[in-house]
């Protein structure tokens, strides 16, 4: 889905929305791939940018043109409109900020409304700041929609080919598809405490075997 | 093309950044002038161009437009006589009859849907009673493009009002009450009588409209009259729709996904058994194709049914025997849906079928047999893929994502093994020691399987008691033996071994008690099938449990000691001369083999062992360990050294082992029963230490040695002390806030271990750190707000807290005397002032508190009664004027001093504490400023203070501060009064 300014490119490209409040590290994450350098200032994204990202599997070269929209409000540009023809989607909320993850469903709902039955990838970022106040065992978000969710640090680079790799697989409808050689991406700025984060993710693991809460507010007050 | 429609275009194409920005902003600005403006004229505008423009991101515009007029402008529209009427009369024909053209994207018409949806919050059912009637006098007779526009409405009308899904504000709550008891009064039976007549209608001409509208249908049974749905022409058609082969995959899922709203509707238990069994879903049940294609139902079908079976429980047998007879007969269909269904939300079931084992309590025969069912499944479920076998073994980019792949899809299903475990332990052990025998006696079980068996046999472990564990209740006391002897023929794959080692690790406790069988457990650990195991990957993780096993085990290892190291000789001179550039071995990280040493450490480090033994043994350790770094030293010496070089990776590696080989030896050996040994690794600090010496720079090892330093502080006693100035030197050099932080942790432990007698130590090294401290403090600026977050402001404040605590530890430790030492005095006053300001306002009450600690210890140090005895002349003064008022009044008067907090309360008693100590070491000086300058400028009455001078004599600590704290809160007060006042 190139745009008429834009380069096309040979292989296969796909429309990624990238979706979630302000601040949560949308622009951050993006910029990771890229040969740019990790911004430490925050500068609130002005209505859209657009990232090409490659990205090389066993099948052949896939581009993403990442959609990163403004995550606030005033800044909007076309808001919605930006989501038009949209062909995967990351939401991503902050897990050091409650409120990020409790507009999570609000996201999902106006992305859906605008691309039905697109692939859609949920991302907690900023795990590696040590005190989050979203839990591993509080996101049950994507299992209601049946989303995929995967913890991030953009800081660090945790995870930051796992979103991509499995919208690469969903698009190709290939379970099998995988990623020959590793993107150049900023190297880390910060070690990210493996330890805490297993812990974490046990955690997560151990919450996705407890039942949905009736009401996600419960668990968040 | 028009203004607006260029704007648009251009906003929407620039995106991939070519256009000039300052075009992009004044495009945006077009936009945004033209929706600030007045909403009726708006609105018109926008009706006008949504019909007229025949570009598709306009059209959206216009709509998001309407929307935003609607939702943040709907009073002001209510002036203007016109545009109402005109806007729910374009709305509705947009729905009814000129609907968009089918071939529209689906992206408008959810716009449009929302929008109505959006005005129907404002004005249904008043001022605005008709918008349902007037569709539904539309339907189905309207055609497919308005059935497919009332979906997509309602669907909105759920998504943005109704639905509790969001994130909603009570104004929006009680708007969704008000529509839905409006249209259960009005409409609701004529539109679930229009729902039916599409499905009939469509369903076979247009199956996908007929399934979209199911599907909204589904949304709303939850809060809808059931018998508008559960009635005898619903449901035939639902299920004739579900049995039917014709029907396609979506409207058959539609069908089931509506039946399943209905199944899990809230309602009294007694009449859900009724509808449940009223549904006669054995139907469906028994067609295992079907089954396959609706897991979903069929659990949620289950779900309910042993939801009412433990409602109705005890109260009424006749009911819960009814509901056990649904369940048991939908079972089965649960057990095939497990087995089969790959793209399954596994959790739910596991849920459903925890659920039903937490109602046992004495398993029946016919339950007994549905847990066999439910271990064959887990069983099965837990196999990895044999495709990935490879992958897994060499442990490649795949082989990881599936082990964690597979670790996310195990971890349910092992809660749920766990839940069996403790159910039916007899059951559940049986099944185990079936597959481990039948993997030991026939070679046709493959990698997988058995790896998924002792991965069952390792958890099984976990549910087992402590006692059961001892004596081996049940089969356990047949099945250990077999386990600590098993060879599979599998055993060389990665996955197996490691699996094997965690389970011998899991029933060590049994080998414990049961010392017969020792030898067979120390060979799982020592031959090939774990530290000489031919995986790099399996031979560390053996010398980690192994180590685990020694720490279990040590005395009974004693005779064993000799067998031992022997057979680990080889493993450990590998690890030290292993290239750990090479790529096998970067980034294995914490297990890296060094727990080899660490478990001899412990294996010999016992007293159990002769004296001269044990420093035989450890001297064949520890002097080739040392003679190997000393080569490297005149090797690096030749050389110009690096981080990444070989010779640095290997003597760090030197450095790692020697410290987990200390682990074994307590300071009680060392120092005072066999100081033969002490002696032995004093002289290991000989050799690292000029590692220090020779290559300062060098991070990676400098912090390997610290690590060893603290190691050797806590076990050798004083005879590390020689060592210490030089050491401590070498870890001034160069170093930055992370390293200053590691040297003061250091020093810290020092102070702690040896107290004052490191004075002329300390005396020496003071200045040093002293000014290090002052010019990375003072040099860096701690900015605040969004950027205030980097990695490095955080290793500045880190440094900033482990400064002080430095402080407080000298001083508590009775080194107050360093600060006055010669070379030392030029800093006196600057952290005379630092502790004065830090203990007034620094944001961390924590080391507000630590600072004044420090500040009274030095009071009683420095200061006596007798004026002329102090020890720094214009301490006194400083204290006086400077810290009791400041931060023994001015800073708890102000109002962040929040009581309530509880560590502001510790400081706060610790303020109080300050003022004790310093009516009884500086007397009438401190009382007569206090009372007669400070507690005057807080505008404090003549008898408050009065009474505060009685209170400081007083022995009574805890009345003086309640006292003091009671005074502080009315000078608050009053301050705030005479502000109101002024």
């Amino acid at each position: 889905m190139a745009l008429p300014n834009q380069q096309t490119v040979e292989y296969p490209s796909f429309k990624l929305v990238l979706v979630g409040d302000g601040g949560t590290g949308k622009t951050t994450f993006v910029k990771r791939h890229l040969t740019g350098e990790f911004e430490k200032k925050y500068e609130p994204t002005i209505g859209v940018e657009v990232h090409p990202l490659d990205f090389h599997t066993n099948c052949g070269r896939i581009r993403f043109y990442c959609w990163d929209t403004a995550g606030q409000e005033k800044f909007g540009g076309l808001r919605d409109g930006y989501y038009i023809h949209g062909q995967c989607a990351i939401i991503m909320f902050d897990v050091t900020a409650r409120l990020t993850y409790k507009n999570v469903p609000t996201w999902h709902r106006d992305l859906c409304r605008v691309c039905e039955n697109i692939p859609v990838v949920l991302c907690g970022n900023k795990v590696d700041v040590k005190n989050r106040q979203v839990k591993a065992k509080m996101v049950t978000f994507h299992r209601k929609k049946n989303l995929q969710y995967y913890e991030i640090s953009a800081k660090s680079n945790y995870n930051f080919e796992k979103p991509f790799l499995y919208l690469a697989r969903k698009l190709a409808g290939d379970p099998n598809l995988h990623f020959v050689e590793s993107p150049a991406l900023a190297p880390p700025e910060v070690q990210i405490d493996l330890a805490q984060q297993q812990l974490h993710e046990q955690e997560l693991a151990a919450a996705a075997a407890q039942p949905l809460p009736d009401d996600d507010d419960e668990s968040l007050d | 093309m028009d203004d607006l429609e260029r704007a648009i275009m251009l906003i929407y194409e620039s995106a991939g950044g070519a256009a000039d920005s300052a075009v992009v902003s004044q495009a945006i600005e077009f936009c945004d002038r033209l929706k600030a403006g007045h909403p009726p004229s708006l609105l018109r505008f926008c009706l006008d161009r949504l019909l007229s423009s025949p570009l598709v991101p306009v059209q959206f515009w216009c709509l998001q437009s309407l929307y935003d007029a609607i939702r943040l402008s709907y009073s002001s529209l209510c002036a203007d006589d016109d545009i109402l009427p005109l806007l729910r009369g374009s709305l509705l024909s947009l729905f009814s009859t000129s609907p968009l053209p089918c071939s529209s994207p689906a992206f408008l018409k959810n716009k449009l849907a929302q929008v109505l949806a959006a005005l129907i919050r404002f004005e249904y059912p008043s001022p605005w009673p008709s918008p349902f009637l007037h569709l539904l006098s539309h339907l189905p007779s309207g055609g497919s493009a308005a059935v497919d526009m009332f979906s997509r409405f309602l669907i909105a009308l759920d998504d943005n009002l109704i639905s509790q899904d969001y994130h909603v504000s009570p104004d929006d709550v009680a708007a969704a009450a008000r529509v839905k008891d409006a249209m259960r009064l009005q409409c609701v039976p004529q539109i679930a009588h229009t729902w039916f007549d599409i499905v009939s209608l469509y369903r076979s001409s247009d199956p996908s409209l007929a399934a979209a509208t199911l599907d909204t249908m589904s949304r709303y049974i939850t809060w809808i009259d059931i018998g508008l749905v559960a009635n005898d022409a619903f449901l035939p058609l639902l299920f004739d729709l579900i049995l039917s082969p014709a029907t396609p995959e979506p409207l058959l899922a539609a069908s089931a996904g509506c039946v399943l709203a209905v199944v899990s509707k809230r309602m009294d238990p007694q009449l859900k058994l009724n509808l449940l069994g009223s549904l006669r879903l054995s139907r469906v049940l028994s067609d295992s194709e079907l089954v396959q294609k609706l897991p979903a139902l069929v659990i949620g079908y289950a779900s309910e049914a042993l939801d009412c079976y433990k409602k109705l429980g005890s109260q009424n047998n006749e009911g819960s025997s009814s509901a056990m007879d649904l369940l048991e007969e939908a079972l089965p269909s649960v057990f095939y849906v497990m087995q089969t269904c790959q793209e399954l939300d596994s959790c739910d079931v596991v849920q459903f079928l925890s659920d039903y084992i937490s109602t046992m309590k004495i398993p029946s025969q016919k339950q007994m047999v549905y847990i066999g069912q439910m271990l064959e499944v887990i069983q099965a479920q837990i196999c990895y893929d044999p495709s990935y076998r490879f992958n897994l073994d060499v442990r490649d980019k795949i082989g990881k994502e599936q082990e964690d792949q597979m670790a996310e899809h195990r971890r349910d299903l092992l809660v749920l093994f766990r839940s069996v475990c403790r159910v039916a332990p007899g059951v559940t052990q049986l099944f185990i020691h079936n597959l481990i025998a039948n993997a030991l006696s026939s070679s046709d079980m493959n990698m997988e399987e058995v790896e998924a068996a002792l991965t069952l046999f390792h958890r099984l472990g976990e549910t087992v008691s402590e006692e059961g564990m001892k004596t081996g209740s049940g089969l356990l006391k047949e099945m250990v033996p077999m386990l600590l002897s098993a060879k599979f023929s599998c055993h060389s794959h990665r996955s197996v071994a490691l699996v094997y080692l965690e389970a011998v690790t899991r029933y060590l406790k049994f080998v414990q008690e049961n010392g017969q069988y020792l030898p067979n457990a120390l060979a799982a650990f020592l031959d090939e099938r774990g530290m000489h195991h031919p995986n790099l990957n399996v031979s560390r993780r053996a010398s980690y449990l192994f180590m685990r096993a020694v720490k279990l085990l040590k005395l009974k290892l004693v005779p064993f000691v000799k067998t031992i190291l022997q057979s680990l000789e080889d493993s450990l001179v590998q690890y030290t001369i292993s290239d750990w550039t090479s790529k096998d071995l970067k980034g294995s990280g914490f297990e890296d083999g060094s727990h080899a040493f660490e478990a001899i450490g412990l294996l010999i480090g016992v007293d159990e062992i002769p004296a001269e033994k044990q420093s035989e043994y450890l001297a064949a350790l520890l002097t080739p360990l040392c003679q190997q770094v000393e080569t490297l030293l005149i090797d690096a010496k030749a050389h110009s050294l690096e981080e990444s070089s070989p010779n640095v990776m290997s003597s760090q590696q030197i450095i790692v082992a020697l410290n987990a080989l200390s682990k074994g030896f307590s300071e009680r050996t060392l120092t005072t029963t066999r100081p033969a040994i002490g002696l032995m690794f004093k002289q290991t600090l000989d050799v690292l230490l000029q590692i220090l010496i020779a290559f300062p720079r060098i991070k990676p090892l400098r912090n390997k040695v610290t690590s060893y330093l603290h190691r050797m502080v806590e076990i050798l006693g004083t005879m590390v002390l020689p060592y210490l100035p030089i050491a401590l030197n070498q870890l001034l050099e160069d170093s930055e806030p992370k390293d200053m932080v590691d040297f003061l942790v250091l020093i810290n432990q020092v102070i702690c271990k040896f107290g004052a007698s490191l004075e002329n130590t300390l005396e020496e090294l003071f200045p040093t750190i002293a000014s290090r401290l002052f010019l990375i403090l003072s040099s860096e600026a701690f900015p605040s707000g969004q950027g205030g977050n980097t990695e490095e402001i955080r290793e500045l404040q880190e440094l900033h807290r482990i400064s002080f605590a430095f402080i407080h530890v000298m001083v508590t430790h009775d080194l107050s005397s360093v600060f006055l030492a010669p070379n030392s005095r030029g800093y006196l006053d600057a952290i005379m002032q630092l502790l004065l300001l830090t203990s007034c306002a620094h944001k961390d009450v924590l080391v507000r508190k630590i600072c004044v600690q420090t500040l009274v210890k030095l009071i009683k140090d420095w200061c006596s009664k007798d004026n002329d005895e102090d020890k720094v002349p214009g301490f006194r003064c400083f204290i006086i004027q400077n810290f009791a008022y400041g931060c023994c009044l001015k800073s708890v008067l102000d109002k962040s001093f929040e009581f309530r907090d509880a560590n502001t309360l510790v400081l706060f008693g610790e303020i109080v504490l300050a003022q004790k100590v310093m009516y009884e070491k500086l007397g009438d000086d401190f009382i007569s400023y206090f009372i007669h300058n400070s507690l005057q400028t807080a505008h404090c009455p003549q008898d408050s203070a009065e009474q505060y001078y009685h209170h400081l004599q007083g022995n009574d600590n805890k009345s003086f501060k309640s006292f003091y704290q009671s005074l502080i809160e009315n000078l608050r007060q009053q301050e705030n009064g005479s502000l109101v006042f002024r």
